[in-house]
């Protein structure tokens, strides 16, 4: 007689306030500065980047910050091959984790000036960082990682 | 059964919205200072467990969040309930006694301040069917729950804002109250409805802070506390989820749950001396007093949730409060309550005893 | 004030996209079921305990409010248990602690994910804040580490379509199973689209609706049905931070020491001997090396091997997910709970088709960036001791 109803559509809109806190807050005005603020926990040594404002180990707060410049090397990496909602890049493109020196922890962000089959784990980067004007308190002031080429500044 | 008791308790003020500290920022100072009260370092943590729900934070796996503010390294015997942390207190007291470990710390850290609009998220805690697309105010349930207690004679609105006016003048001795002070009934009553027959004051204002209980068991308990606050009996039980098929005026789980908390206590609640309830309103203050039986008990001491309601922390706030009673040496028995759901529909009972 | 523990009871509903039932409607089919397998009575239950991934993938917070009566859970204690994509393994392991700590004599353990009905897409893109929208997606996380994987153990590149295929031939012989290609090759996974590189299309496990429930009790009401019981010969749950330095993604220490735990429990000390079946968490193909290496089923470096001699087959001395797998049906609340029912399913001998021969099995979840686990051994003789 009358059609089932199979599905009912009930949209539901949420909005949030998202706290930086003090810690994160540190690496964030950095990033806006072309700074990558790192900071040691004086109880294990730890580095911490981006830091929080406590050691989890040791439930103290962490030293000052301290400016890393970035540079360090692909720890692994996959290559992202196909097209799916919210991707701001055509595929491929190769997503990272990046170990910078001096630091104890990982970031993951983009490799590219390369192509995806010529990186490799162990491969040297650097931040390649926004023009001023694009310069934010996120991670996104870092455009992306790229090889590092030694043997000249800009070589 | 093995005896465990609460042997420290520490909380963050309770907030409207902090908006300085995030998740671990709020978190990591209350786990320092309920560990270090303890006398204990981190990794004489046998078992860790925690309360959060990512509906507050409008994050998936928001806890993730929280448990890298803990440090899991080296690995650690973890668990978290996605409710309020009272029930991973309850399954850390079920942990310890298995006998495979003597210490456990629960945490509960919620921010009620994070959703712009609580009226957006509270109705996805309904039936997504017949009563969340319907998407009532977050304190419509309630507000019928009120009328229905009204209309059956266990409160009055007058009765209500003594409640507040006591609660909030117990609050002035709790310096991590989000709201305290000396009002009258008479000015209370002058305020507006938010959903009648509740005003403003008989919502528990919503916040943002974290607690932290440190649990032992036998011995690690006495040798940790002066006065460990025992956990004699612990019980919690579900009502129906359809507030029209509920009896709004009664809380059988609530009954319930005491019923088997009392039996595995060996003492009733009229040999209580204070009980921390987790009233989310006012109104229910006397609905839970009818269910637990409760017979001369000081009823929330510390101010309550009228003074300040941390979501998914505020339940376990409560027997942590309970708790303090019975080791400041204020009370030798006390009973602790909290809720999860609409209209009081999920309940728990803790009954702490000191020793004599 | 520990005893011995047994599963009398599993069910599981159809993995699928299950647009024709409710949230409560297919959460009850699994509990129907395993509540007919232990020949039980909602009065007989003392207490529930609910498994269920983010809240936000199919937008109903606190569902074990809505689903108390769908659980039958009305006057019990119910506990929502939330550990990532371990959840359901947590559960089953929280379920039996109740039971071995004499806090209950018969726990119903429930979990299930219906993401269809939920925007799972706006759910995951909702970003974090304060960290890069990459664009990483859903493999991005552990297509790395699978990289690493193959750079230390030098495996070749077949090894994760061969599983791709195990799996999903394994499926065939399970009509719980989402996911069903009878006519699966090599070749037709090798040639399917490439989406984290090195995880093709079908190396990758689905997104399912579904359900699966569990009774566990005491060892007093064990034995009261004609079927067998599952006994829980050990237990065990850890969890890691995910970011620091020198930790291995790869072969997590919290991995490793989870699985040494149980198997002292349930006195292993040779577990690729002492084992005849396991069901592991793998969303990704080769998850099936690196767990076996993690675990202790195969020596580090070696995993891939028994893929190789086609040990880890359905007919192979050490089948590997029978059932099918997470590769073969991913409802994510349920996948955890429904490693940890087959586990129990073989040893009872019920699996039905995809029964093998087995005394002890193995099942294993994982949440996180590879940082929660949990695992237990069953087995279909009485442990000699409890704990
Ligand atoms: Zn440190």
């Amino acid at each position: 007689m009358t059609e089932p109803i199979t599905t009912m559509p009930s949209p539901f809109r949420m909005d949030y306030t998202y706290v930086a806190g003090t810690g994160r807050s540190v690496f964030l005005r950095g990033l806006a500065e072309r700074r990558l603020m790192a900071r040691c926990c004086a109880g294990c040594e730890q580095v911490y980047l981006p830091p929080p404002e406590f050691c989890s180990r040791c439930l103290r707060e962490l030293e000052p910050p301290f400016e890393l410049d970035g540079r360090g090397v692909v720890s692994t990496f996959c290559v992202v091959s196909f097209p799916f909602p919210g991707q701001r890049i055509d595929p491929p493109y190769v997503v990272a984790h990046i170990q910078p020196h001096g630091a104890g922890t990982r970031l993951m962000h983009l490799v590219r000036e390369v192509e995806p089959e010529d990186v490799h784990i162990g491969m040297a980067v650097e931040p390649v960082w926004v023009s001023d004007d694009e310069l934010d308190t996120s991670l996104l002031s870092i455009r992306h990682f790229r090889p590092v080429h030694y043997g000249g500044a800009d070589a | 059964m093995r005896d465990v008791a609460v042997v420290s308790f520490a909380q963050s003020p309770c907030q409207a919205a902090n908006r300085r500290d995030d998740m671990a920022d709020i978190l990591l100072p209350v786990i320092r200072e309920a560990v270090y009260a303890a006398g204990i370092g981190r990794d004489d943590v046998d078992f860790v467990v925690s309360g959060s729900h990512d509906f507050y934070e409008g994050r998936t796996f928001s806890y993730i969040e929280s448990l890298d503010a803990v440090g899991a390294w080296p690995p650690i015997s973890e668990s978290h309930v996605e409710s309020d942390a009272a029930w991973a207190l309850a399954e850390a007291w079920s942990w310890l006694q298995l006998g495979e470990g003597d210490i456990a710390l629960v945490y509960g850290i919620g921010r009620g301040s994070l959703p712009a609009d609580l009226d957006q998220v509270v109705p996805a805690q309904l039936d997504p069917y017949f009563l969340a697309p319907l998407a009532p105010h977050r304190d419509a349930i309630a507000g019928l729950q009120a009328h229905a207690a009204i209309e059956a004679g266990l409160t009055s609105e007058q009765g209500m804002a003594e409640v507040v006016v006591r609660c909030l003048d117990a609050a002035t001795g709790n310096p991590l109250a989000q709201r305290s002070g000396q009002v009258d009934v008479a000015r209370l009553l002058d305020a507006p409805y938010v959903s009648s027959p509740l005003r403003e004051h008989d919502v528990a204002p919503i916040g943002d802070a974290a607690a932290v209980v440190v649990l032992a068991a036998d011995d690690a308990a006495r040798r940790l506390a002066e006065r460990p606050a025992w956990v004699r009996g612990l019980d919690h039980r579900m009502d129906t989820h359809y507030p029209g098929v509920r009896d709004l005026t009664t809380s059988p789980s609530t009954r319930r749950a005491v019923g088997r908390a009392a039996e595995l206590a060996g003492f009733t609640t009229s040999d209580v001396d204070i009980a921390e309830l987790h009233t989310e309103y006012s109104h229910q203050e006397a609905i839970l007093t009818n269910a637990l039986e409760l017979n001369g008990a000081v009823v929330n001491p510390s101010g309550g949730p009228l003074a300040g309601r941390p979501v998914t922390a505020t339940g376990l706030i409560r027997i942590g409060e309970a708790a303090r009673q019975i080791r400041d040496g204020n009370a030798d028995r006390a009973l602790a309550h909290a809720t999860s759901g609409q209209a009081l529909q999920q309940n728990l009972v803790c009954l702490l005893e000191g020793d004599g | 004030m520990s005893r011995r523990v047994a599963v009398t009871g599993v069910g599981q509903s159809k993995q699928a996209k299950r647009r024709e039932v409710s949230i409560g409607a297919m959460v009850r089919e699994a509990v129907t079921e395993a509540m007919a397998d232990a020949e039980l009575t909602f009065a007989d239950i003392d207490a529930v305990v609910l498994s269920k991934t983010p809240d936000l993938f199919d937008g109903v917070m606190n569902p074990e409010l809505y689903l108390a009566d769908a659980m039958g859970a009305v006057g019990l204690p119910v506990t929502r248990v939330f550990t990532g994509g371990s959840v359901g393994g947590h559960a089953a392991i929280f379920g039996a602690h109740l039971v071995q700590a004499g806090l209950a004599e018969r726990v119903l353990v429930v979990a299930y994910s219906k993401e269809s009905e939920g925007n799972f897409t706006w759910a995951l893109s909702r970003g974090l804040p304060f960290s890069a929208p990459l664009g990483a997606g859903a493999g991005g996380h552990f297509a790395p580490v699978i990289r690493e994987y193959i750079r230390r153990s030098g495996a070749p590149e077949h090894i994760g379509w061969q599983v791709a295929v195990n799996h999903r031939l394994n499926a065939v012989r399970n009509p719980y199973a989402h996911v069903h290609r009878p006519d699966i090759t090599v070749e037709e996974v090798r040639d399917s689209r490439m989406l984290w590189d090195p995880i093709r299309y079908l190396e990758s496990c689905p997104s399912s609706d579904g359900s699966c429930a569990i009774v566990v009790t005491g060892e007093e009401h064990a034995g009261h049905t004609p079927r067998p019981s599952a006994w829980i010969h050990g237990m065990a749950w850890r969890t890691e931070t995910g970011h620091f330095a020198g930790r291995d993604e790869v072969n997590p220490v919290a991995g490793q020491q989870c699985a040494a735990d149980a198997y002292r429990q349930a006195g292993i000390d040779d577990p690729a001997a002492q084992v005849d079946v396991a069901e592991l968490y793998i969303p990704y193909s080769w998850y099936e090396p690196i767990w076996l290496e993690n675990i202790g089923l195969a020596e580090v470096g070696g995993g891939w091997k028994l893929v190789e001699d086609g040990r880890t087959m359905f007919d192979g001395a050490l089948p590997v997910n029978p059932s099918g797998g997470v590769l073969s049906g991913n409802p994510t609340g349920a996948t955890g709970l429904l490693r940890f029912a087959e586990a129990a399913l073989q040893v009872r001998g019920l699996a039905g088709e995809h029964q093998v021969d087995a005394r002890r099995a193995i099942g294993h979840a994982m949440g996180g960036a590879s940082q929660f686990h949990a695992l237990w051994v069953v087995g279909s003789e009485k442990p000699e001791a409890a704990w």
